[in-house]
């Protein structure tokens, strides 16, 4: 799991690579949550850039879970974009599609 | 072992209702437009073969009730939700062709949908029968006496002529009961819960339900994975999306179809039973969210395949 951040456009872009699960939630989270640390200060938007995610656990969901109830506290707002296959179908199973919103690209997602 | 699943439905009983049967008739003769057969038996394949689940059948409205038959002289159930009314007339007959009347239960809790069938459990009057209740909390007996008080019930708890024991298990340590080796497990629910895992001639089924996992403590999954570790069988809460679970119904209780996955893959389990559904889910949904449990567990798969199955009323598995 690797997370780096970028600022674009006024939005903080966190790329998130590899599968997250029970092996990396730990590191997942103690990443994430400065992130939304990170654009709060800037009071920015957070996007988090799942592209390279191959696929994600519950155990990670519930790391991004936790992000969002930070963010939600610290008034920014989070959104992911760009998940492939997998992602989207475990986003759907989940029920994750309806918490969270999903943009189809970064671009989107700035735009958005 | 076999495990035959009595009553699988979560909370509260729910019967199937005319609209819903109606709709599965209408279903199911759309689909055979055009067919014509020659018997009963040809019309009973067509449907097994070519109709889902869900326009043929129903997942049942009985809450939790499983039996796991241990090949032993005695019973062995886990909770005593509505379905076990249809045990006890089933084990009526099966004790008239000569097995013994012993029978045990395992409770996970104590909440009313998993006790609502014992004042209907017949053989509760039998004179012959023994009734032992076993159990990680303290107030076992008291739970079964207060739904018989007189407020609630017309027969009171003394009017029963079967021999009652009540035993109080540890988690942590194994109890022989009924020649199979128990386990249990503390739960985080309102109250507590508790699972067990039932281990005979090294085969084990784990029955696992009314147990949340929250966002704040995943490490105690821990815990789990180690009591799930390689069973046959896991009888698993799968009431919620884990959206739902964490959200807004997070604190009733509840486990997710997603987490169950997760846990049974990181315990090398074989066989996955998602169990306890959700009331408001009609047999459709019910059935739709098997297939999702079932892709999940193709998405995420790293090591050896998991079969997941999804319990109804009825249903039976050989272990």
């Amino acid at each position: 799991m690797n997370l780096t951040c970028q600022e674009r456009d006024g939005a903080l872009v966190a790329s998130v690579s590899g599968p997250i699960d029970h092996e990396n939630a730990d590191a997942f989270q103690a990443s994430l949550l400065p992130a939304v640390g990170q654009a709060a200060a800037a009071e920015a938007r957070l996007i988090l850039d799942l592209h390279d995610v191959d696929y994600m656990s519950s155990v990670g969901l519930r790391v991004l879970m936790r992000a969002l109830n930070e963010a939600r506290a610290k008034s920014v707002g989070l959104v992911v974009a760009d998940l492939n296959g997998t992602m989207r179908e475990i986003f759907e199973i989940s029920r994750f599609d309806k918490l969270l919103e999903v943009f189809d690209s970064v671009e989107d997602a700035l735009s958005g | 072992m076999q495990v035959t699943f009595w009553g699988t439905r979560g909370s509260l009983p729910t019967p199937v209702r005319a609209d819903a049967v109606q709709q599965k008739v209408v279903s199911a003769l759309l689909s055979a437009n055009g067919q014509s057969f020659e018997s009963e038996a040809a019309a009973a394949r067509f449907a097994e073969e070519t109709l889902a689940f869900p326009e043929r059948s129903t997942y049942g409205g009985a809450t939790s009730c499983v039996e796991i038959a241990l090949g032993s002289d005695q019973y062995l159930v886990c909770d005593m939700g509505s379905g076990l009314r249809e045990f006890a007339l089933d084990s009526m007959r099966r004790s008239a062709g000569g097995h013994s009347k012993t029978y045990n239960f395992l409770m996970s809790h104590l909440h009313w949908d998993h006790i609502m069938g014992f004042p209907f459990f017949t053989p509760a009057f039998d004179p012959e029968a023994t009734v032992r209740v076993y159990g990680g909390h303290h107030e076992l007996e008291t739970a079964l006496r207060r739904q018989q008080e007189k407020i609630s019930f017309p027969v009171p708890f003394d009017w029963l002529k079967a021999h009652f024991e009540f035993n109080t298990l540890t988690p942590g340590e194994r109890t022989e009961i009924a020649g199979a080796e128990v386990e249990l497990i503390e739960q985080e629910h309102d109250n507590k819960s508790f699972g067990y895992r039932v281990a005979l001639d090294g085969k084990s089924v784990v029955y696992c339900t009314d147990l949340e996992h929250k966002l704040e403590n995943m490490s105690q999954e821990e815990d789990f994975v180690v009591f799930l570790r390689d069973a046959d069988v896991v009888i698993f809460d799968t009431m919620y999306s884990l959206s739902e679970a964490i959200t807004m119904k997070q604190d009733w209780g509840h486990s997710s179809n997603v987490v169950a996955v997760d846990l049974c893959h990181r315990a090398e389990v074989d066989r996955l039973i998602m169990f306890h559904h959700e009331p408001a889910h009609d047999d459709e949904t019910i059935h739709r969210i098997h297939r999702e449990t079932i892709r999940y567990e193709e998405l995420t798969r790293t090591g050896r395949p998991l079969k997941v199955l999804c319990a109804y009323d009825g249903y039976q598995v050989s272990v």
